[in-house]
């Protein structure tokens, strides 16, 4: 039993590290005031360039920082058209989505069923894998999962106790009033679109590299989706963003564990749409009841310009 | 009548030009400044005085002209770099973030040092008591008072070391006491070699402080005279219109008809942890201004809110038009026959990015559409008329709301209210942030509804409510303390005394 719960409790979090790296992500973009619904074609560029990477360089150094990077280029073009031409972010971000989507169906069609290049193996860190279950569940994993765990609070450092995180957030609020206090609103928005794009990058890169190695057409699977609302789910707070993720990532794993041990209490279909199910019925509890403003920023998706 | 000054100014102006599309909001302006002197920037609504100040903090680009900066050539492209520059403005609307704290919103450019925090805080404090601008550095700046928000504006501006300090419309949100108190910031500012220019529309302000004045009418700059030489608020009102203007309201008497509005025991808002207002009664006749009066931040604004149905209430009855309701069915009452002019009227009375048609449309959708159908001429034809009754300025009636300069926003808004033709008009300073004599059209129009309507006028500005009033209520903490009959002048002083909480009768 016990063993049970540590297998699903490492699957748990395995399925949980792409959606919380582009949550993450997407939190620094939209407290900047720049909503990106480009997050899914940004993982899906970043999972195919890692994999090209890998299979080129056979570096997992080099096929990282490929992945990675392409997410954020992407995201450039979607602050080109929303900080500076300021036309409607929804618009920009869905174009983006179906922009990676298209490129990278067609592009990667070569590496189809080619041996991944690179395969980033679970590390177990000398010490604390041997910690009974806790070991087994969190100290098991990918090198990328630690660079997770380690990004959660820097980010969360970065934007609650800098001086840059108080300008971030006070841009998502109200650009006008940080414009005339001499502060750049232009290069704030563009650096944490970039950011965004870094992190939904980087999260593609660990599906391609790690997760399930190799390239396949359409793996996001709308985990991109899925991060974008978790962004709610989490009041905008890295902290609490993984929560969210782990929840994804557990309903995962339950739909793999019973498909190992052979039940099914519930049909498999139902199983796997529990994830999206749960994001669903989050949305909706975070946005009734009682003390609905959960910390969103006021100026998420609204562009600035200085003459009106 | 040019000012002789022997030092060389700190910033000339030349030739400053501003078109917005086929607007020309500035005209080959020319001005100097010199330091250690307060200058008051007058001029009618739309008359250009926000766009040349934005021009000089960095906020807009000059089509044309040229500004130097002790004796060199500048050229802004940012408030940053007029900031940096020592150029630094207080906006009509505050510039500040909401959620943040005040310290926060003061060092927002530099970024708070970690560590140093307490430094910081200590620094602020030592600031703000040099200047007299009390307000805690914690504080987020959404708790604040309108009076409290400006002095965090004006540390800002001094906490970046700026030396000229442009103020638009600073006295507009601020209370008599407040206003004092701003005056005396100016006059130490000045002490210290640094230069401040306001724009104001109140003539007695300019005389209490300026040391120079300048009249901008329609894009130009029209005149600038030493305060000195000025005799009277009439030559002064006379600069800016260009006519003689009577500043003075004939009131001819109504007869006072029956209680439209009778308000009992109102208390609110309902679902606050603490009660704004308290066991409010009142009636407003037809025939008569009814004016609600205090320091701002008593619970007059919250009583407004509840009244025109913006907010719930927690107890008490309203009669309207012989109908009664309870606190929380008059929140829900639909139909005709009240007309609201908020105080806010960026937010609250009007849409930045409808057209002025569309904006005049609002509040009277029965009268220009149905379910399926919008009268667009029409609306057209009554927008048009507005803008010609009120003078109203702008870029036409198909030109977006948020285009329109302040003053003129609100005559739209005002317009709008009174062609509904209501049995009770809630006015909420509604000559806030206008010329003089749109202030004296206004508040013709206010008693000229009178004649058909109730009026419940609620403003802070004693002389608005003597010279419009038949009865004045003063609240104070929440309670109505007394009411007044505005006839004798004696009663000045106790309107004054009960704003304040004392000299409550017996
Ligand atoms: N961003 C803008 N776009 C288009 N037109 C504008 C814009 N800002 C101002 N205007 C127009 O320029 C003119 C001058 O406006 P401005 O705000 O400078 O007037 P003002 O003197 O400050 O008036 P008020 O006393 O009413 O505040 C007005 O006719 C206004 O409609
Ligand atoms: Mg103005």
């Amino acid at each position: 039993m016990i063993e049970d719960l540590a297998f699903i409790g490492q699957i748990a979090v395995k399925s949980s590290i792409a959606v919380l790296l582009a949550t993450l992500g997407e939190i620094v973009a939209e407290r900047s005031g720049i909503l990106n619904l480009g997050v899914e074609g940004m993982m899906l560029t970043g999972a195919l360039c890692a994999a090209a990477a890998g299979i080129a360089t056979g570096n997992p150094i080099l096929a990282v920082a490929a992945g990675t990077l392409a997410g954020g280029l992407l995201a450039l073009v979607h602050g080109f058209f929303a900080v500076t031409l300021r036309v409607n972010q929804v618009l920009s971000g869905l174009a983006l989505t179906l922009l990676g989507m298209g490129v990278t169906s067609f592009l990667g069609r070569p590496l189809i069923g080619i041996a991944p290049g690179v395969r980033l193996r679970a590390v177990p860190i000398p010490g604390l894998a041997d910690i009974p279950v806790i070991g087994d569940i969190f100290f098991r994993q990918s090198p990328l999962a630690y660079l997770a765990y380690v990004l959660v609070p820097l980010c969360w450092y970065w934007i609650f106790h800098t001086g840059t995180g108080l300008k971030i957030r006070a841009v998502g609020e109200d650009a006008a009033a940080v414009d005339a206090a001499g502060i750049d609103v232009f290069r704030i928005r563009y650096l944490c679109t970039f950011a965004g794009g870094l992190g939904a990058g980087l999260a593609g890169a660990y599906l391609s590299l790690s997760y399930t190695p190799g390239w396949k057409e359409s793996m996001t699977g709308g985990q991109g989706w899925v991060a974008i609302a978790m962004v709610i789910f989490a009041t905008w707070n890295p902290l609490r963003a993984v929560v969210g993720a782990f929840l994804f990532g557990g309903l995962t794993a339950l739909q793999f564990y019973f498909q190992a041990v052979g039940v099914e209490l519930v049909p498999a279909y139902v199983l796997k749409m529990l994830p999206y199910l749960l994001t669903i019925a989050v949305m909706i509890l975070v946005n009734v009841g009682p003390g609905r403003r959960f910390g969103g920023p006021a100026a998420l998706g609204v562009p600035f310009s200085r003459e009106g | 009548m040019a000012m002789t000054t022997l030092s060389s100014p700190v910033l000339a102006l030349t030739d400053i030009t501003k078109r917005f599309g086929d607007v020309r909001a500035n005209q080959r302006v020319t001005w100097t400044l010199d330091a250690g002197r307060i200058y008051a920037l007058l001029g009618e609504n739309g008359a250009g005085k926000s766009t040349l100040m934005s021009i000089l903090a960095g906020r807009y680009q000059p089509d044309g002209g040229e500004i130097h900066l002790r004796g060199s050539p500048v050229r802004f492209l940012s408030p940053a770099q007029a900031l940096a520059s020592g150029i630094g403005m207080v906006y009509q609307r505050f510039m500040l973030v909401e959620p943040l704290t005040v310290a926060e919103n003061i060092l927002l450019r530099r970024g708070p040092i970690r560590g140093k925090r307490t430094r910081d805080i200590r620094q602020i404090r030592e600031l703000a008591e040099r200047y007299g601008l009390l307000v805690n550095p914690l504080a987020p700046v959404r708790t604040l008072t309108m009076g409290e928000r400006q002095r965090v504006e004006i540390l800002k501006l001094l906490y970046r070391q700026a030396e000229i300090l442009i103020f638009d419309e600073p006295t507009a949100v601020l209370t008599h006491a407040e206003i004092d108190s701003l005056f005396d910031v100016f006059r130490q500012l000045k002490e210290e070699g640094k230069t401040v220019v306001f724009i104001t529309h109140k003539l007695e302000e300019v005389m209490a402080v300026a040391d120079e004045i300048a009249v901008m009418r329609r894009g130009r700059m029209v005149s600038r005279v030493a305060a000195a030489q000025v005799r009277s608020h009439h030559d002064l009102a006379r600069m800016m219109v260009g006519r003689e203007v009577i500043l003075s309201v004939q009131k001819p008497p109504v007869a006072i008809g029956e209680a439209v509005l009778t308000a009992m025991g109102l208390s609110g808002p309902a679902g606050a942890d603490r009660l704004k207002f308290q066991d409010v009664d009142f009636e407003v006749r037809r025939g008569e201004i009814f004016t609600i009066t205090g320091v701002a931040g008593n619970g007059q604004e919250q009583l407004v809110a509840a009244l025109a149905g913006l907010a719930p209430m927690a107890a008490g009855t309203v009669s309207f038009r012989n109908r009664a309701y309870t606190a929380a069915r008059w929140r829900r009452r639909t139909g005709d026959g009240l007309a609201y002019i908020p105080e806010d009227r960026d937010r609250t009375g009007s849409i930045d990015a409808f057209t002025l048609v569309e904006n005049f449309m609002l509040t009277r959708l029965d009268a220009f559409g149905g379910a399926l159908w919008v009268r667009r001429r029409r609306a057209a034809r009554a927008t048009a008329a507005a803008v010609r009754d009120f003078s109203i300025q702008g870029g036409g009636i198909r030109g977006l709301a948020a285009h329109l300069s302040g003053g003129n926003r609100q005559k739209l808004i005002l317009a709008r209210e009174l062609s509904r033709r209501p049995d009770l008009l809630i006015a909420e300073q509604p000559t806030q942030g206008l010329d003089v004599r749109a202030t004296e059209e206004v508040w013709q129009a206010l008693l000229r509804q009178r004649a058909s309507a109730a009026v419940l006028l609620v403003t802070g500005d004693l002389k608005e409510a003597l010279t419009l009033s038949d009865r004045i209520a003063v609240m104070f903490r929440g309670r109505i303390l007394d009411i007044v009959s505005a006839r004798e002048a004696a009663d000045i002083d106790r309107i004054k005394l009960l704003m304040a909480g004392l000299g409550k009768r017996e």
